[in-house]
Protein backbone atom coordinates (compact mmCIF):
# COMPACT_ATOMS: atom_id res chain seq x y z
CA UNK A 1 0.00 0.00 0.00
CA UNK A 2 1.49 3.21 -0.91
CA UNK A 3 1.94 6.85 1.17
CA UNK A 4 0.48 9.34 -1.26
CA UNK A 5 0.66 13.06 -1.28
CA UNK A 6 -2.55 14.94 -2.96
CA UNK A 7 -2.19 18.17 -4.77
CA UNK A 8 -5.32 19.56 -5.99
CA UNK A 9 -7.02 23.03 -5.17
CA UNK A 10 -10.54 21.48 -5.61
CA UNK A 11 -11.39 20.66 -1.92
CA UNK A 12 -14.17 17.94 -3.57
CA UNK A 13 -11.45 16.54 -5.52
CA UNK A 14 -9.23 15.91 -2.57
CA UNK A 15 -11.91 14.82 -0.41
CA UNK A 16 -13.43 12.20 -3.64
CA UNK A 17 -9.74 11.00 -3.99
CA UNK A 18 -8.86 10.42 -0.46
CA UNK A 19 -12.51 8.50 0.51
CA UNK A 20 -11.44 5.96 -2.67
CA UNK A 21 -7.51 5.66 -2.03
CA UNK A 22 -8.52 4.92 1.80
CA UNK A 23 -10.89 2.62 0.88
CA UNK A 24 -8.73 0.53 -0.86
CA UNK A 25 -5.59 0.51 1.65
CA UNK A 26 -3.68 3.29 0.75
CA UNK A 27 -2.21 6.38 3.28
CA UNK A 28 -2.93 9.93 2.36
CA UNK A 29 -0.15 11.44 4.07
CA UNK A 30 -0.72 15.07 3.35
CA UNK A 31 -2.51 17.27 1.10
CA UNK A 32 -1.49 20.71 -0.50
CA UNK A 33 -4.11 23.28 -2.73
CA UNK A 34 -1.77 24.36 -5.01
CA UNK A 35 1.75 23.71 -6.57
CA UNK A 36 3.78 25.79 -4.72
CA UNK A 37 2.17 24.37 -1.45
CA UNK A 38 2.58 20.76 -3.20
CA UNK A 39 6.63 21.40 -3.68
CA UNK A 40 6.99 22.12 -0.13
CA UNK A 41 4.85 18.98 0.86
CA UNK A 42 6.68 17.00 -1.27
CA UNK A 43 10.09 17.85 -0.22
CA UNK A 44 9.11 17.67 4.36
CA UNK A 45 6.73 14.14 3.31
CA UNK A 46 8.61 12.27 0.56
CA UNK A 47 5.88 10.86 -0.56
CA UNK A 48 5.73 7.36 -2.36
CA UNK A 49 3.60 8.83 -4.79
CA UNK A 50 2.12 12.37 -5.71
CA UNK A 51 -1.71 13.00 -7.42
CA UNK A 52 -0.79 16.71 -9.32
CA UNK A 53 -4.10 18.98 -10.67
CA UNK A 54 -2.88 20.21 -13.61
CA UNK A 55 -4.96 23.41 -13.58
CA UNK A 56 -4.36 25.15 -10.02
CA UNK A 57 -3.87 29.05 -9.05
CA UNK A 58 -0.49 30.03 -7.73
CA UNK A 59 2.02 27.09 -8.87
CA UNK A 60 0.26 24.73 -11.83
CA UNK A 61 0.79 21.05 -11.76
CA UNK A 62 3.27 21.17 -14.95
CA UNK A 63 5.65 24.00 -13.13
CA UNK A 64 5.21 21.87 -9.54
CA UNK A 65 5.96 18.76 -11.52
CA UNK A 66 9.22 20.23 -12.88
CA UNK A 67 10.34 21.05 -9.51
CA UNK A 68 9.27 17.75 -7.91
CA UNK A 69 11.42 16.07 -10.67
CA UNK A 70 14.35 18.44 -9.95
CA UNK A 71 14.27 17.51 -5.76
CA UNK A 72 13.68 14.00 -7.27
CA UNK A 73 14.06 12.58 -10.45
CA UNK A 74 12.85 9.26 -9.41
CA UNK A 75 9.28 10.77 -7.91
CA UNK A 76 6.37 9.23 -8.95
CA UNK A 77 3.73 11.19 -9.87
CA UNK A 78 0.20 11.10 -11.20
CA UNK A 79 -1.03 13.74 -13.36
CA UNK A 80 -4.67 14.72 -12.61
CA UNK A 81 -6.95 16.88 -15.11
CA UNK A 82 -10.46 17.43 -16.66
CA UNK A 83 -11.34 16.14 -20.17
CA UNK A 84 -9.84 18.90 -22.29
CA UNK A 85 -5.91 19.56 -21.40
CA UNK A 86 -4.42 16.66 -23.84
CA UNK A 87 -1.98 19.12 -24.83
CA UNK A 88 -1.11 19.70 -21.09
CA UNK A 89 -0.98 15.61 -20.37
CA UNK A 90 1.61 15.35 -23.55
CA UNK A 91 3.84 17.76 -22.13
CA UNK A 92 3.84 16.34 -18.16
CA UNK A 93 4.72 12.81 -19.36
CA UNK A 94 7.34 14.12 -21.65
CA UNK A 95 8.14 15.76 -18.10
CA UNK A 96 8.06 12.70 -16.27
CA UNK A 97 5.14 12.15 -14.82
CA UNK A 98 4.45 8.47 -14.33
CA UNK A 99 0.69 8.28 -15.21
CA UNK A 100 -2.60 11.07 -16.01
CA UNK A 101 -6.04 10.49 -15.09
CA UNK A 102 -8.97 12.41 -15.70
CA UNK A 103 -11.77 13.87 -13.54
CA UNK A 104 -14.40 13.16 -12.67
CA UNK A 105 -12.57 10.09 -10.60
CA UNK A 106 -13.37 6.28 -11.68
CA UNK A 107 -12.25 4.30 -8.80
CA UNK A 108 -10.94 0.92 -10.68
CA UNK A 109 -9.30 3.36 -13.23
CA UNK A 110 -7.48 5.13 -10.49
CA UNK A 111 -6.55 2.05 -8.84
CA UNK A 112 -5.14 0.11 -11.32
CA UNK A 113 -2.78 3.05 -12.42
CA UNK A 114 -1.15 3.20 -8.55
CA UNK A 115 -0.89 -0.37 -8.97
CA UNK A 116 0.55 -0.42 -12.17
CA UNK A 117 2.87 2.52 -10.89
CA UNK B 1 -38.22 18.36 -19.85
CA UNK B 2 -41.65 18.38 -21.77
CA UNK B 3 -43.69 16.29 -19.07
CA UNK B 4 -42.61 19.19 -16.31
CA UNK B 5 -43.23 22.44 -18.94
CA UNK B 6 -46.65 20.94 -19.96
CA UNK B 7 -47.37 19.97 -16.25
CA UNK B 8 -46.63 23.30 -15.03
CA UNK B 9 -48.73 24.99 -17.71
CA UNK B 10 -51.91 22.13 -17.20
CA UNK B 11 -51.71 23.40 -13.57
CA UNK B 12 -51.56 26.58 -14.45
CA UNK B 13 -54.79 26.34 -16.22
CA UNK B 14 -56.26 24.25 -13.53
CA UNK B 15 -56.47 20.85 -15.79
CA UNK B 16 -54.76 18.82 -12.96
CA UNK B 17 -54.48 19.75 -9.44
CA UNK B 18 -50.83 19.45 -7.62
CA UNK B 19 -52.15 16.47 -6.12
CA UNK B 20 -52.67 15.18 -9.92
CA UNK B 21 -49.57 16.21 -11.34
CA UNK B 22 -47.74 14.68 -8.70
CA UNK B 23 -49.22 11.23 -9.28
CA UNK B 24 -48.93 11.63 -12.99
CA UNK B 25 -44.88 11.88 -12.30
CA UNK B 26 -44.79 9.20 -9.72
CA UNK B 27 -46.48 6.75 -12.23
CA UNK B 28 -44.38 7.82 -14.91
CA UNK B 29 -41.14 7.32 -12.96
CA UNK B 30 -42.39 3.48 -12.63
CA UNK B 31 -41.75 3.52 -16.46
CA UNK B 32 -39.05 5.03 -16.89
CA UNK B 33 -36.49 2.60 -17.63
CA UNK B 34 -32.88 3.52 -18.50
CA UNK B 35 -31.38 2.52 -22.09
CA UNK B 36 -28.46 -0.16 -20.46
CA UNK B 37 -31.03 -2.02 -18.61
CA UNK B 38 -32.75 -2.70 -21.31
CA UNK B 39 -30.11 -3.98 -22.97
CA UNK B 40 -29.26 -6.21 -20.20
CA UNK B 41 -32.57 -7.45 -19.99
CA UNK B 42 -33.29 -8.07 -23.70
CA UNK B 43 -29.75 -10.30 -23.00
CA UNK B 44 -27.71 -7.68 -25.92
CA UNK B 45 -25.26 -6.45 -23.36
CA UNK B 46 -23.90 -7.86 -20.19
CA UNK B 47 -23.88 -5.86 -17.20
CA UNK B 48 -20.23 -5.51 -16.98
CA UNK B 49 -20.26 -4.34 -20.36
CA UNK B 50 -23.41 -1.78 -19.63
CA UNK B 51 -21.41 -0.80 -16.16
CA UNK B 52 -18.76 -0.37 -18.67
CA UNK B 53 -21.01 2.31 -20.89
CA UNK B 54 -22.33 4.22 -17.78
CA UNK B 55 -18.71 4.72 -16.16
CA UNK B 56 -17.87 6.28 -19.85
CA UNK B 57 -20.09 8.36 -20.09
CA UNK B 58 -19.08 10.35 -16.98
CA UNK B 59 -15.98 11.29 -19.16
CA UNK B 60 -17.26 11.58 -22.37
CA UNK B 61 -19.90 14.20 -24.01
CA UNK B 62 -21.41 10.74 -25.52
CA UNK B 63 -24.71 8.97 -25.32
CA UNK B 64 -25.67 5.37 -23.68
CA UNK B 65 -26.81 3.95 -27.05
CA UNK B 66 -23.55 5.69 -29.21
CA UNK B 67 -21.07 5.07 -26.80
CA UNK B 68 -22.19 1.16 -27.18
CA UNK B 69 -22.20 1.20 -30.86
CA UNK B 70 -18.54 2.43 -30.94
CA UNK B 71 -17.77 -0.09 -28.44
CA UNK B 72 -19.17 -2.71 -30.87
CA UNK B 73 -21.47 -4.02 -28.44
CA UNK B 74 -24.75 -3.08 -29.98
CA UNK B 75 -25.41 -2.36 -33.54
CA UNK B 76 -27.39 1.32 -34.83
CA UNK B 77 -30.63 -1.27 -35.53
CA UNK B 78 -30.32 -2.55 -32.03
CA UNK B 79 -30.27 1.23 -30.42
CA UNK B 80 -33.03 2.43 -32.44
CA UNK B 81 -34.64 -0.87 -31.24
CA UNK B 82 -34.15 -0.21 -27.39
CA UNK B 83 -34.65 3.41 -27.67
CA UNK B 84 -38.11 2.52 -28.87
CA UNK B 85 -38.65 0.17 -25.94
CA UNK B 86 -37.50 3.05 -23.36
CA UNK B 87 -40.63 4.83 -24.41
CA UNK B 88 -41.38 8.75 -24.81
CA UNK B 89 -41.52 10.82 -21.96
CA UNK B 90 -43.94 12.94 -23.25
CA UNK B 91 -46.10 9.67 -24.35
CA UNK B 92 -45.40 8.14 -20.89
CA UNK B 93 -46.80 11.15 -18.96
CA UNK B 94 -49.83 11.57 -20.89
CA UNK B 95 -50.57 7.68 -20.76
CA UNK B 96 -50.05 8.22 -17.06
CA UNK B 97 -52.57 11.28 -16.74
CA UNK B 98 -55.16 8.97 -18.83
CA UNK B 99 -54.62 5.68 -17.02
CA UNK B 100 -55.12 7.93 -13.92
CA UNK B 101 -58.59 8.84 -15.38
CA UNK B 102 -57.35 12.79 -14.79
CA UNK B 103 -57.59 13.66 -18.47
CA UNK B 104 -59.06 12.46 -21.87
CA UNK B 105 -56.74 12.11 -24.95
CA UNK B 106 -59.10 14.78 -26.36
CA UNK B 107 -58.70 17.16 -23.75
CA UNK B 108 -54.77 16.81 -23.47
CA UNK B 109 -54.43 17.64 -27.13
CA UNK B 110 -56.28 20.76 -26.46
CA UNK B 111 -54.70 21.50 -23.81
CA UNK B 112 -51.21 20.97 -25.79
CA UNK B 113 -52.29 23.55 -28.33
CA UNK B 114 -53.10 25.98 -25.90
CA UNK B 115 -49.61 25.44 -24.49
CA UNK B 116 -48.33 25.64 -27.65
CA UNK B 117 -50.17 28.90 -29.04
CA UNK B 118 -49.25 30.82 -25.30
CA UNK B 119 -45.11 29.62 -25.58
CA UNK B 120 -45.48 30.73 -29.39
CA UNK B 121 -44.07 27.25 -30.45
CA UNK B 122 -44.32 26.13 -34.11
CA UNK B 123 -45.34 22.13 -34.70
CA UNK B 124 -41.73 21.72 -35.88
CA UNK B 125 -40.63 23.42 -32.29
CA UNK B 126 -43.48 21.06 -30.53
CA UNK B 127 -42.22 18.14 -32.29
CA UNK B 128 -38.73 18.78 -30.66
CA UNK B 129 -39.85 19.23 -27.28
CA UNK B 130 -41.85 15.67 -27.13
CA UNK B 131 -38.64 14.37 -28.71
CA UNK B 132 -36.92 14.28 -25.02
CA UNK B 133 -33.65 15.41 -27.23
CA UNK B 134 -32.84 18.20 -25.55
CA UNK B 135 -30.21 19.30 -28.07
CA UNK B 136 -33.29 19.72 -29.79
CA UNK B 137 -35.26 21.35 -26.91
CA UNK B 138 -32.85 23.78 -25.89
CA UNK B 139 -32.33 25.73 -28.46
CA UNK B 140 -35.99 26.59 -28.42
CA UNK B 141 -34.85 28.46 -25.14
CA UNK B 142 -32.54 30.62 -26.45
CA UNK B 143 -32.34 33.34 -28.56
CA UNK B 144 -31.82 33.09 -32.08
CA UNK B 145 -28.26 34.58 -32.02
CA UNK B 146 -26.74 31.48 -29.74
CA UNK B 147 -25.47 29.39 -32.49
CA UNK B 148 -22.08 27.53 -32.66
CA UNK B 149 -19.75 26.97 -30.22
CA UNK B 150 -21.68 28.81 -27.24
CA UNK B 151 -24.28 26.99 -27.95
CA UNK B 152 -22.56 23.76 -28.33
CA UNK B 153 -20.89 24.86 -24.70
CA UNK B 154 -24.63 25.28 -23.50
CA UNK B 155 -25.44 22.05 -25.07
CA UNK B 156 -22.59 19.92 -23.66
CA UNK B 157 -23.68 21.96 -19.84
CA UNK B 158 -27.01 20.62 -20.12
CA UNK B 159 -26.09 17.39 -20.98
CA UNK B 160 -23.90 16.78 -18.09
CA UNK B 161 -26.79 18.16 -15.73
CA UNK B 162 -29.02 15.47 -17.49
CA UNK B 163 -26.17 12.82 -16.70
CA UNK B 164 -24.45 13.02 -13.58
CA UNK B 165 -27.18 15.36 -11.90
CA UNK B 166 -30.77 15.17 -12.75
CA UNK B 167 -32.34 13.55 -15.36
CA UNK B 168 -35.39 15.49 -15.35
CA UNK B 169 -34.44 18.79 -15.58
CA UNK B 170 -36.66 21.59 -17.32
CA UNK B 171 -35.55 25.43 -18.56
CA UNK B 172 -37.30 28.77 -18.88
CA UNK B 173 -36.98 30.83 -21.99
CA UNK B 174 -33.12 32.14 -21.87
CA UNK B 175 -32.04 35.67 -22.60
CA UNK B 176 -28.84 37.81 -23.06
CA UNK B 177 -28.27 40.61 -20.33
CA UNK B 178 -25.58 43.02 -19.77
CA UNK B 179 -25.68 43.18 -16.26
CA UNK B 180 -25.97 40.70 -13.73
CA UNK B 181 -26.59 40.58 -9.66
CA UNK B 182 -25.29 37.29 -8.95
CA UNK B 183 -25.69 35.76 -4.62
CA UNK B 184 -24.06 32.71 -5.15
CA UNK B 185 -22.07 30.65 -7.67
CA UNK B 186 -18.78 29.41 -8.98
CA UNK B 187 -17.26 29.92 -12.78
CA UNK B 188 -14.71 29.06 -15.01
CA UNK B 189 -12.82 30.91 -17.46
CA UNK B 190 -11.41 29.63 -20.84
CA UNK B 191 -8.51 31.08 -22.52
CA UNK B 192 -6.44 30.85 -25.87
CA UNK B 193 -8.24 31.26 -29.57
CA UNK B 194 -11.77 31.74 -27.90
CA UNK B 195 -12.10 33.07 -24.40
CA UNK B 196 -15.47 31.82 -22.54
CA UNK B 197 -16.68 31.51 -19.10
CA UNK B 198 -19.23 29.30 -17.82
CA UNK B 199 -20.67 30.00 -14.57
CA UNK B 200 -23.48 28.11 -12.41
CA UNK B 201 -25.26 30.79 -9.76
CA UNK B 202 -28.26 30.42 -7.83
CA UNK B 203 -30.35 32.78 -4.95
CA UNK B 204 -29.77 31.43 -1.50
CA UNK B 205 -29.41 27.54 -0.99
CA UNK B 206 -30.64 26.77 -4.57
CA UNK B 207 -27.10 26.21 -6.15
CA UNK B 208 -27.00 23.07 -3.65
CA UNK B 209 -29.45 21.63 -5.60
CA UNK B 210 -25.93 20.68 -8.08
CA UNK B 211 -23.81 20.57 -5.32
CA UNK B 212 -25.05 17.63 -3.36
CA UNK B 213 -25.33 15.15 -6.54
CA UNK B 214 -22.06 16.29 -7.95
CA UNK B 215 -20.01 15.87 -4.79
CA UNK B 216 -21.96 12.84 -3.19
CA UNK B 217 -22.48 14.84 0.61
CA UNK B 218 -24.88 16.89 1.70
CA UNK B 219 -24.39 20.74 2.35
CA UNK B 220 -26.42 22.03 4.73
CA UNK B 221 -24.95 25.61 3.68
CA UNK B 222 -23.51 27.27 0.79
CA UNK B 223 -20.30 27.36 2.10
CA UNK B 224 -16.40 26.84 -0.09
CA UNK B 225 -17.26 23.13 0.39
CA UNK B 226 -20.50 23.05 -1.95
CA UNK B 227 -19.81 25.88 -4.25
CA UNK B 228 -15.80 24.19 -4.56
CA UNK B 229 -18.36 20.93 -5.73
CA UNK B 230 -20.16 23.27 -8.46
CA UNK B 231 -16.53 24.36 -9.63
CA UNK B 232 -15.51 21.03 -9.78
CA UNK B 233 -18.90 20.50 -12.14
CA UNK B 234 -17.99 23.59 -13.99
CA UNK B 235 -14.74 22.20 -14.86
CA UNK B 236 -15.86 19.06 -15.81
CA UNK B 237 -18.42 20.83 -18.44
CA UNK B 238 -15.22 22.43 -19.74
CA UNK B 239 -12.92 20.20 -20.27
CA UNK B 240 -15.44 17.97 -22.15
CA UNK B 241 -15.85 21.10 -24.41
CA UNK B 242 -12.53 22.00 -24.77
CA UNK B 243 -12.09 18.34 -25.55
CA UNK B 244 -14.51 18.74 -28.25
CA UNK B 245 -13.00 22.18 -29.70
CA UNK B 246 -9.29 21.15 -29.54
CA UNK B 247 -9.21 20.20 -32.96
CA UNK B 248 -10.40 23.43 -33.93
CA UNK B 249 -8.79 25.87 -31.78
CA UNK B 250 -6.56 25.78 -28.36
CA UNK B 251 -8.10 26.18 -25.40
CA UNK B 252 -6.64 27.32 -21.98
CA UNK B 253 -8.41 26.36 -18.85
CA UNK B 254 -7.71 28.62 -15.88
CA UNK B 255 -8.74 28.15 -12.23
CA UNK B 256 -12.16 27.72 -11.38
CA UNK B 257 -13.29 30.56 -9.13
CA UNK B 258 -16.31 30.43 -6.56
CA UNK B 259 -17.73 32.59 -4.01
CA UNK B 260 -21.09 33.01 -1.74
CA UNK B 261 -20.77 37.09 -1.05
CA UNK B 262 -22.25 38.21 -4.18
CA UNK B 263 -20.86 39.70 -7.25
CA UNK B 264 -21.61 42.21 -10.04
CA UNK B 265 -21.02 40.12 -13.88
CA UNK B 266 -20.52 42.62 -16.69
CA UNK B 267 -20.78 41.56 -20.45
CA UNK B 268 -22.88 39.95 -22.89
CA UNK B 269 -23.78 37.46 -20.49
CA UNK B 270 -26.42 34.56 -21.67
CA UNK B 271 -28.19 33.27 -18.88
CA UNK B 272 -30.56 30.31 -19.30
CA UNK B 273 -32.53 29.16 -16.54
CA UNK B 274 -32.47 25.34 -15.11
CA UNK B 275 -34.85 23.94 -12.53
CA UNK B 276 -32.58 21.01 -10.96
CA UNK B 277 -35.27 18.94 -8.77
CA UNK B 278 -37.54 21.86 -8.98
CA UNK B 279 -35.14 24.05 -7.68
CA UNK B 280 -33.94 27.01 -10.18
CA UNK B 281 -30.31 28.40 -10.79
CA UNK B 282 -28.77 29.88 -13.55
CA UNK B 283 -26.47 28.77 -16.42
CA UNK B 284 -24.43 31.72 -17.35
CA UNK B 285 -22.22 31.67 -20.59
CA UNK B 286 -20.25 34.45 -22.46
CA UNK B 287 -18.41 34.64 -24.86
CA UNK B 288 -15.93 37.02 -25.18
CA UNK B 289 -14.68 39.90 -22.25
CA UNK B 290 -16.18 38.90 -18.76
CA UNK B 291 -16.04 41.14 -15.68
CA UNK B 292 -17.04 40.07 -12.73
CA UNK B 293 -16.52 42.85 -9.54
Amino acid sequence: MAKILIVDDSRTSRKILRGLLEESGHEVIGEAENGFEGVEKFKELNPEITTLDITMPVMDGLEALSKIKECNKDAKVIMITAAGQQNKMVEAIKNGASEFVTKPFERDNILKIIEKI
Amino acid sequence: MISRLFGAYLLKEGMLTEAQLSTVYETMQKVRVKLGLIAVSEKLMTTQQSDEVNRLQAIVDKRFGDISIEKGYLTEEQVSRLLGLQGNQYLSFVQSIVDNDFMDMDSIEKALSGYQNECGFTLTDMEALKSGDSDRIIPLFLPQNVIGYQLEHILICIRSVIRLIDSDIYVDKGCFTDFLDVENFALQSLEGDNKATLCIAGEGKNILTLAEPFAGDEFDVVDEDSLDAVAEFVNCVNGLYATKMNSEFMIDMLPPEYSASGCKFNGKLLVLPVYIKGVKVNIISTFGEFIGK
